[in-house]
């Protein structure tokens, strides 16, 4: 007979730091924006308090949040459409044409990924400023994209490869076009990895901070570089910083709880299958 | 799977974009840092061959700052590494509540990484960090987490570890779990002790997972960026300079060409850490292991 009793105990024991580890940072800055400012400062740190609403009120009145909201979100939605349709196509033609050096040509896809990103912004900065893109949607929405694009190709070619064939080439003697076929057949079925696509792909650009830091200034900022704002401006505003840092983490929880098994799913996919 | 020419309308779109993107700034950038360019006099810019490179040889602070990418990167991974192997270990065996506890674990991984750095700072707060506080309270001295030039790199990497010990316990529990369970039945009636059959079992079937996930952080990690701008913006003094903040700090004086000469020495680095992925990656299947 196996120690089980004594397995499980164990586990318990070693799961608990980690758990406290994980969600902890998670727990006391939500906590946080909900304290009133002598809550937050309170020594011992208080742990069982009545919750304000004062400091999203104050982060929402006295920052202009929606409008950056909007520049978040506008060009987080459009690299998940850029993306999408890039990366849809060319995971289609990975998926179902063969030739020479397609491997490694799917390779070098995932090699740009590796630049670091230090590395393309100084240059990107400079084209941009001749290009007069800075500051705007559009220069952010390019660089996102091409961000994306590698992992969702990736990722899309895994999806594609599963569907059948012969469904396929039915509809081609049926007469269907190979964007035909695509859209009405190959989509549909691999809707959910196209799912799992939009969610990284959308994540990577409502993430992002060293790029929109650079190029955007004033227009086109984004929540990530307002957020570290906050944080170095003239003295911490826990209450609004923290206020602030929630609204923007939000959209990530959520898609991450409801979306788990696909997210675990994309993210091994590429590692495990090689 | 078809040979055909249609193929390349699927590709060419996406593939021209990617690189487009990528290597026309590479090539700009490796023409820009042959060059003594400052952005405040766009008239004066003069070619100066290497100069902008080898200005490094003599530089203490470029040398402080592969040093401290270094020491950054290696410290993150293997305690990542070792974190997420352990995690790993641990979940392959079913408990109650596995699958719930699991998704909690990763949610690091998909928090804003300014948020989650941002989360820190609060916690490392000298005087109204609750870090400090409970060391006080259990008679302990307050530690300087962000001020001490020493303690300030070790921070960061506790932070870098706690955003991304998911992904390493991921990408290594995929890799557990695919193991054929008849090996550790065998071992198990040969007699082979838990140490054993992870020794001789695991590690040499999970080499290759283990590998990749090392090299991929690895990557990441010398290019870390987010985390150690919130935390300490490279200071105290230059005690958490990587070379990405030192190349944002030379761009931020508008040293455009010693900027991107930093950039393509990284570059460089990581195309080197690349191709040893490439090559471990590309093996064929029978030498796996």
């Amino acid at each position: 007979m196996k120690p089980t009793r004594l397995r499980a105990t164990l586990t318990a024991l070693a799961l608990v730091p980690v758990l406290v580890w994980t969600l902890f940072p998670i727990y006391w800055i939500t906590t946080a924006s909900f304290k009133t400012e002598l809550a937050l400062y309170a020594k011992p740190p208080q742990w069982l308090f009545t919750p304000i609403l004062d400091n999203y009120t104050r982060v929402l009145t006295n920052i202009p949040f929606f409008q950056y909201l909007k520049n978040s979100l506008v060009i987080a939605i459009g690299t998940t459409l850029g993306s999408l349709v890039l990366g849809t196509l060319a995971g289609y033609g990975f998926a179902r044409f063969r030739f020479r050096a397609s491997e490694a040509v799917r390779f070098l896809v995932l090699v740009t990924r590796m630049a670091p990103r230090m590395v393309l912004v100084v240059p990107y900065y400079l084209m941009m400023q001749r290009l007069g893109l800075l500051d705007t949607y559009t220069g952010l929405l390019v660089a996102y994209v091409s961000f994306a694009l590698p992992f969702s190709i990736w990722l899309l070619v895994g999806f594609f490869v599963d569907v059948p064939l012969d469904v396929e080439e039915a509809a081609m003697i049926d007469g269907c076009s190979r964007l035909g076929v695509l859209i009405r057949i190959v989509i549909p079925i691999a809707a959910p990895g196209l799912v799992v696509a939009a969610i990284f792909a959308f994540l990577v650009s409502w993430n992002e901070f060293l790029f929109a830091l650079i190029l955007s200034g004033v227009e086109a900022k984004t929540l990530p570089v307002v957020i570290a704002g906050l944080n170095t401006d003239a003295g911490p505003l826990y209450g609004e910083m923290s206020a602030a840092a929630v609204m923007v983490m939000l959209p990530n929880i959520v898609m991450t709880l409801v979306l788990q098994r696909y997210l675990v799913k994309g993210l091994t996919l590429g590692a495990v299958k090689g | 799977m078809t040979a055909g020419r249609a193929g390349r309308w699927f590709l060419l779109p996406g593939l021209v974009f990617l690189f487009a993107i990528d290597l026309i700034p590479l090539a700009y950038s490796a023409w820009v840092s042959f060059y003594n360019w400052w952005l405040i006099r766009p008239r004066d810019v003069r070619f100066v061959g290497l100069a902008n490179y080898t200005r490094f040889a003599d530089d203490p602070e470029f040398t402080r700052a592969v040093v401290v990418t270094t020491l950054f990167t290696v410290g993150a991974v293997l305690v990542e590494f070792l974190a997420g192997l352990g995690l790993a270990l641990l979940f392959v065996q079913p408990f109650k509540f596995l699958r719930p506890i699991r998704v909690l674990l990763l949610l690091p991984l998909f928090v804003v990484p300014v948020v989650g750095a941002t989360m820190w700072r609060v916690i490392f707060h000298p005087e109204l960090g609750v870090l400090n506080y409970y060391l006080g309270a259990v008679g302990l001295a307050p530690l300087p987490w962000l001020s001490d030039p020493r303690l300030a790199l070790v921070s960061i990497t506790l932070v870098d570890a706690w955003r991304t010990i998911p992904f390493m316990f991921l990408v290594m529990y995929a890799g557990l779990e695919v193991l054929p369970s008849e090996l550790f039945e065998a071992a198990a009636v040969d007699g082979a002790s838990a140490w054993q059959s992870f020794r001789h079992i695991t590690v040499p079937l999970l080499t290759y997972i283990m590998l990749l996930a090392v090299l991929i952080r690895g990557m990441d990690a010398f290019r870390e960026f987010d985390i150690i701008f919130v935390l300490t913006g490279g200071g105290p003094g230059t005690a958490t300079q990587t070379m990405q903040m030192l190349n944002y700090r030379a761009f931020g004086l508008g040293h455009m060409g010693e900027a991107n000469a930093i950039g393509i020495v990284t570059l460089v680095i990581v195309a080197v850490m690349c191709l040893v992925l490439m090559r471990a990656v590309l093996r064929p299947q029978g030498a796996r292991g």
